[in-house]
């Protein structure tokens, strides 16, 4: 277990490692300048030379990826000084004439705009929002789609199952930024006194009474929206496994046993369907927490995917990357823990 | 214990039928099915696939899933609890109340019947939980007994242990214990022992006999093995395409066979004492007339009696030596010298000392051109893997396997690929080693194509369609696919594809031990007809002893990686040396008249005790 802990771990931070290398280069090929942008259209080119000297933008590009990795590592050089001390918030281990090897948190740097905030501040302040969607969304739709499929299974030929499946093949083939759209004017705007749902909002808003407060109720839809797309292939692939493994032989044995119904489903039957389910599942997941741009924009949810998108345009190469790496750390995460669960539902999965 | 209350009827089944109802057409799988069980007694149910014997008990308990099955007829069960009920009108939660309780079952594949999630005791525990009024600890107590009583080793491990943990033969004790825990008056056992080794096969058998006798439980024994049904059972009935062809007891099934049917399966099984020149088949039996499928008897058919059966086809002592003398004096075709091949096996992150499991543990022998060299051992002595190691497919260690004065284990990848020509292996399970998505004439003549064999398709394929018709299949299953077929029809286009390269040289691994008795004398017969035909020499791979002596002239016996004992075929049946292989010959149900009257009056002695 702890072996398979550091092999995998190792294997994550080269991964961030490559993503990082990537998206750094792929940035840098995009047109336009970002000293510029910050400077505003009025600054003078004294003003514009100064500012790409502060953003380490004349350096040369592994220069600049090499100081970008150096902020980043939890383990670093610096220069040993009382700014950078603040800067990077370090405890240094040992000095060598004006160098020190210092331990800190990784550091992300400044976005570009936003009047200079942290990265790593601004990153978490719109992190909740995600997480709170993302998770939300997936837990509607494994909840629903593991039970439509187990129904639709149960009921092989049936009406039911012939409704769940054309309903989930509509799930599937519509875009999300439709279902967005309609969602938000039925239920937001339409039919809002019924449901007293607004049709845009974040998890946090700021009310000019109140200060900035937790607004729950705005993550129905979204969520809901989100939810729409896995929950209809969570069904389909529920269905399938489900049929697949009740025409096994354990499941006669269980049903010979005169065990009850709902046991021979649930306990001998589910048990065994999950594996398909879950490595969707999870990847869903993964690929929620990168963000859902459009539901994100359409129903105006600050969100990972949101912000992204904004930093993209507006060259906010610091925000670009930490959001880069934070997603990267969670898909990591992700596989993780679901090469756990697997091991932990079916004891013939030796983890190494 | 009363004779009255011995012989009382536990279950009588009448005109049970079974039909399966398609949209156009209703097949029927059984056909007005009568019989009658007392408690205590055992009853074999004997036919080949598809003779409707395991459809009857699944009707019998409820457990067939189709909805296009209809079930008709009566089955007066004599419950503990309700007295006499007929189980096929009961609700489906009545059933369930008798199901595992007092009507058990056992089927033939363990490890898929056992669900691969779930510990062993669990699995156990489960069943004592649902019929009796116990406490989980009670319940774990209960089922490391039951551990005890079908003789796991370890029980206390095994209670914690997954099925994929165990092997065949404890699979399927685990199994019977689920199968024995709630006390049924009445167990099903459907080909419980056809997956296992013989020696397993035995101590299953022990089992259930003990079963039979100390806590007076009825059976109904399936197989397609009458070896195995002379072993346990009092009466039998075989069937054939879903119709009771004979019933009667044991002793007079097998000295006084009645039906052409039945005659043709006791004499198919190859023998432990005679050695054949070929099978007979059931078809050298029975005719069956081409338009209702229905067996005249009688008239043109070979054989009229097993007896004659044997007769006219034993191989003299003569007749043995002097092919024999021919055989050996010749240079070997394939020389083995000190083949080694170990699987690494680490134990933990921490203890990196390596240990090695002896597949393969030193092995020398030779092979004679035109031989069959039968290797028998149980499962896991080694004999699949010292197959493969010859051909390379699994590398060996260290050794040498010489094929006409050319040693493989030096060889390049291309040389490997040239000489895989002249050597071929037939592997055991011929559903998995067809590929279901290529037709039979694809699959024929795929090899053909990777060593450009033959100059155009058009003769490739004249070729295949020749070697079907020599596996005794049609050109016209050319175009068809895998599942079209029988297990025995796929076996033999696996040889055909095995012949597609004119090999010299072919490895037949367990080809056999999937098939029913039946077809397994007809591909035994082919193998053996291929030989004189195309010149082969086989290395023949088996658990099964009569399989070996039928086909063998020589015969290598593996045991834990190594060969133990090695001779002729006469004498090592004869005179066996080591105890392992007295042990594995014991194992065999011979299906003798005298063993199966010496074991009736042991029973009778035993109840009037």
């Amino acid at each position: 277990m702890l072996q398979f802990l550091l092999k995998r771990l190792s294997y994550g931070i080269s991964v961030i490692f490559g993503v990082i290398v990537i998206v750094f280069f792929v940035f840098h090929a995009l047109p336009g300048d970002p000293a510029k942008m910050v400077a505003g259209p009025n600054a003078s080119t004294e003003d514009i030379h100064a500012i790409r000297q502060d953003m380490n933008l004349d350096k040369s590009l592994p220069h600049q990826l090499f100081i970008y990795f150096n902020n980043l590592s939890p383990i670093s050089v610096h220069e040993h000084s009382v700014e950078n001390a603040k800067k990077y918030e370090y405890y240094d281990l040992f000095t060598i004439s004006n160098y020190a090897l210092v331990v800190k948190a990784p550091y992300f740097g400044r976005s570009y705009g936003k009047h200079g905030k942290l990265v790593s501040t601004y990153l978490i302040d719109h992190l909740s929002g995600t997480l709170w969607l993302a998770f939300s969304a997936m837990f509607f739709a494994s909840f629903f789609g593991v039970l439509f499929g187990i129904i639709a299974a149960l009921k092989q030929g049936s009406t039911i199952d012939t409704f769940l499946v054309s309903l989930s093949v509509l799930g599937i083939s519509v875009p999300s930024f439709v279902s967005a759209s309609v969602i938000s004017m039925v239920f937001g705007y339409y039919l809002s006194q019924y449901t007293g749902l607004n049709s845009v909002g974040s998890l946090w808003e700021t009310d000019s009474v109140m200060g900035e407060q937790l607004v729950l109720k705005n993550i129905i839809l979204p969520a809901l929206t989100l939810g729409i797309r896995p929950l209809a292939i969570l069904t389909q692939l529920t269905r399938n496994a489900m049929l697949d493994v009740l025409s096994r032989d354990f499941i006669r044995t269980a049903k010979a046993k005169g065990l009850r119904y709902r046991t021979v489903i649930f306990k001998h039957a589910l048990k065994n369907a999950l594996n398909p389910i879950i490595t969707s599942g999870s990847t869903w997941l993964a690929s929620l927490l990168a963000g859902a741009f459009f539901v994100e924009y359409v129903f105006n949810w600050k969100g990972l995917g949101y912000i992204t998108i904004e930093a993209v345009n507006k060259l906010d190469l610091p925000v670009v990357m930490g959001a880069t790496v934070i997603i990267a750390a969670f898909f990591i995460l992700i596989t993780i823990i679901v090469d756990i669960i697997y091991a932990l539902i079916d004891p013939r999965v030796v983890l190494k | 214990m009363a004779l009255a209350e011995a012989n009382k009827v536990l279950l009588e089944v009448n005109n049970l039928s079974i039909t399966f109802h398609t949209e156009d057409e209703s097949n029927t799988a059984l056909n007005n099915l009568n019989f009658k069980i007392r408690r205590g007694e055992t009853i074999g149910v004997v036919g080949e696939s598809g003779s409707g014997k395991t459809i009857s008990v699944l009707a019998l308990l409820r457990l067939i899933q189709s909805s296009s099955c209809k079930v008709s007829g009566k089955a007066f069960f004599d419950s503990q609890k309700s007295g006499l009920i007929d189980l096929l009108s009961l609700s489906e939660s009545e059933m369930n109340q008798y199901r595992g309780n007092e009507i058990a079952i056992i089927f033939q594949d363990p490890m898929a019947s056992l669900n691969p999630v779930y510990t062993c005791g669990d699995q156990v525990t489960e069943v004592i939980l649902r019929h009796k009024k116990v406490s989980r600890k009670q319940a774990n107590k209960e089922a490391l007994a039951l551990f005890d009583k079908v003789r796991l080793p370890r029980p206390k491990q095994i209670f914690k242990s997954y099925p994929h943990q165990l092997s065949g033969g404890q699979q399927q004790r685990v199994m019977i214990a689920v199968a024995i825990a709630c006390k049924p008056s009445l167990i099903i056992a459907d080909e419980p022992t056809t997956a296992l080794d013989v020696t397993v096969q035995a101590t299953v058998l022990d089992i259930f006999r003990e079963l039979r006798d100390v806590e007076d439980t009825a059976i109904i024994f399936i197989t397609h093995d009458l070896g195995v049904v002379a072993e346990i059972a009092d009466k039998v009935i075989v069937m054939r395409k879903g119709e009771v062809e004979e019933e009667g007891t044991t002793a007079s099934i097998f000295s006084m066979p009645q039906a052409a049917y039945t005659k043709g399966l006791l004499a198919c099984r190859p023998r432990l004492n005679v050695k054949l020149k070929v099978l007979p088949v059931i078809d050298d039996f029975i005719q069956s007339s081409s338009t209702d499928g229905k067996i005249k008897q009688g008239g043109q058919a070979r054989f009229k009696s097993v007896g004659q059966a044997i007769m006219l086809n034993y191989q003299s002592d003569t007749e043995l030596r002097a092919h024999h003398s021919k055989l050996f004096a010749q240079k070997p075709l394939l020389e083995i010298r000190n083949l080694k091949t170990h699987y690494k096996e680490r134990k933990s992150f921490f203890d990196r000392t390596q240990t090695f499991v002896k597949a393969v543990d030193d092995v020398s022998f030779n092979v004679y051109p035109g031989e069959i060299l039968g290797l028998v051992g149980e499962s896991g002595c080694g004999k699949t893997t010292l197959g493969r190691s010859i051909l390379r497919l699994i590398e060996p260690q260290s050794g040498e396997v010489i094929f006409e004065g050319k040693d493989i284990m030096a060889m390049n990848p291309k040389q490997l690929r040239l000489m895989r020509r002249d050597m071929q292996i037939i592997f055991q399970d011929p559903h998995s080693s067809l590929n279901p998505r290529k037709t039979i004439g694809e699959a024929i003549m795929e090899p053909m194509r990777i060593h450009e064999l033959y100059e155009s398709e058009q003769a490739r394929k004249q070729h295949a369609v020749e070697l079907l018709e020599t596996v005794n299949m049609s050109g016209a299953h050319f175009y068809r696919y895998p599942h079209e077929f029988s297990g025995g029809q796929r076996q033999r286009i696996c040889i055909a594809r095995t012949l597609a390269l004119k090999p010299k040289f072919v490895i037949c691994d367990e080809s056999v031990s999937a098939l029913d008795v039946s077809v397994q004398a007809q591909v035994l017969n082919l193998l053996n007809d291929l030989k004189t035909r195309y010149n082969l020499t086989y290395i023949f791979i088996s658990h099964d002893l009569a399989v070996i002596r039928f086909i063998a002239d020589r015969v290598l016996v593996m045991y834990q990686g190594k060969i133990i004992e090695e001779g002729l075929c006469e004498d090592i049946y004869d005179k066996p040396k080591e105890d392992y292989t007295k042990a594995l010959m014991k194992a065999v149900p011979s299906g003798e008249v005298d063993t199966i009257r010496q074991r009736m009056i042991a029973k009778k002695l035993q109840q009037k005790s």
